[in-house]
């Protein structure tokens, strides 16, 4: 999480789950099974599908020579979804919904894949130029407009 | 961001703090504020000061041009601060986004703060919580990239600029709390006591679980000009308006 700005960041307890997940996989190269029914215990069936999406490789980390950087979540149901690296945002419709409007859950679960795939370093990289970076944050919004 | 408006709120009143003077950006930062409640000008005066720190210079974003130049206090309107600060008017939601996407292609040195002022202008009316969240999460992405470009110890702030109504409905409340979540820390401006003479306002700095909250008076008399005491002190004495500091920097 070097990327986020102070103050928005996770909730502290699981900043710390993440951190020791790190050092876990590190020392280990897996992770201990009582983080993983923490994470079970604190996101629910997120937990399960986003390490789903981690598996699966479903993660790409896209950096542009600028240094500026976006994720993108390849979905179960085949669709993409734009994460920023910096702060809380998904682009999918369970983050508008639950995270949003109905402020009962913390991430979605691309989010949550996204920070696991941090801590397991299995993100996938992918390299583009500063302007292809630019239609990537901005293509997200033109999908917006047609959809409503 | 709360360390820049805290310092232009406690100019002339509270030198010991200069040592705290770090460049530490701190949590991105939302002024709220009624129509005419001085947002752009302590906007402006935030901006005017971090000019002064010696550092990259400050990206100022609004719709359109400011009618005239707020009344700065004392010394602090030097052209080579106000050169430093470099004004961009997206006309239009659109170029906005446009303008935070491409962030990263512009050249030339980063700013080490971004303001944006009047953000209620940009929320389109049928926006759903996602576009705006998309906004300010934009906002955010943009400063932690400048920040990333400074390099580690010294990051971009970030202050944005919300009107609110007085009475506001609930989607207006449903808004303002998502726009909360990516804005940890707060300044609530309000008009307090409506005088014939000078515009009285109470402004209230939540620094985002950094710090106690602090209160301060300003007061814009007729002319523009501010001035500004701490609370609970009374307001309207302008010889605790002696807060030229710019011979501060080393």
């Amino acid at each position: 999480m070097a990327f986020a700005l102070p103050g928005v960041t996770l909730p502290a307890v699981v900043e710390e789950l993440l951190s020791e997940m790190a050092a876990a996989v590190q020392e280990n190269a897996r992770i201990p099974d009582e983080h993983l029914s923490s994470l079970k215990f604190i996101f629910g069936s997120s937990a399960i599908q986003a390490l789903d999406l981690v598996d699966r490789q479903s993660i790409t980390l896209i950096s542009s020579p600028s240094g500026r950087r976006v994720y993108q979540v390849l979905g179960s149901s085949g669709k993409t979804y734009t994460c920023l690296a910096s702060c809380h945002y998904c682009s999918c419709p369970a983050f508008a919904f639950s995270v949003l409007r109905k402020s009962d859950s913390l991430l979605c679960k691309h989010l949550l894949a996204v920070y696991l795939s941090q801590v397991m370093r299995t993100c996938r990289q992918l390299k583009v130029s500063d302007k292809q970076l630019t239609d990537i944050l901005l293509v997200k919004k033109k999908q917006e407009a047609q959809k409503v | 961001m709360a360390e820049v408006l805290r310092r232009v709120l406690s100019l002339g009143s509270s030198a010991e703090s200069e040592e705290e003077n770090t460049a530490e950006a701190g949590p991105p930062l939302l002024l709220l504020g009624g129509p005419g409640s001085g947002k752009t000008a302590l906007l402006f005066a935030a901006a005017l000061e971090a000019a002064g720190e010696g550092r990259g210079p400050v990206l100022f974003l609004t719709r359109r041009p400011l009618q005239s130049l707020p009344r700065a206090r004392g010394a602090t309107l030097d052209p080579l601060r106000l050169q430093k600060i470099r004004f961009q008017y997206p006309p239009s939601t659109h170029e906005l986004l446009q303008l935070l996407c491409s962030a990263h292609e512009a050249r030339g040195p980063t700013p080490s703060l971004v303001l944006l002022d009047g953000l209620e202008e940009y929320l389109v009316e049928d926006w759903g919580p996602q576009e705006a969240a998309y906004l300010a999460a934009l906002l955010l992405d943009t400063a932690a990239h400048f920040s990333h470009q400074i390099g580690p110890g010294q990051g971009c702030g970030l202050i944005v600029a919300l009107q609110i109504r007085e009475e506001g409905d609930s989607g207006d409340a449903l808004q303002l709390s998502l726009l909360q979540r990516y804005f940890p820390a707060q300044c609530w401006l309000q008009v307090d006591a409506p005088g014939p003479r000078q515009r009285c306002l109470r402004a209230c700095l939540d620094p985002g679980g950094l710090g106690p909250r602090a209160e301060w008076w300003v007061a814009f008399r007729p002319d523009g000009e501010m001035t500004i005491t701490p609370w609970p002190a009374q307001a309207g004495n302008p010889s605790s308006d002696k807060g030229s500091s710019s011979e501060d920097q080393p």
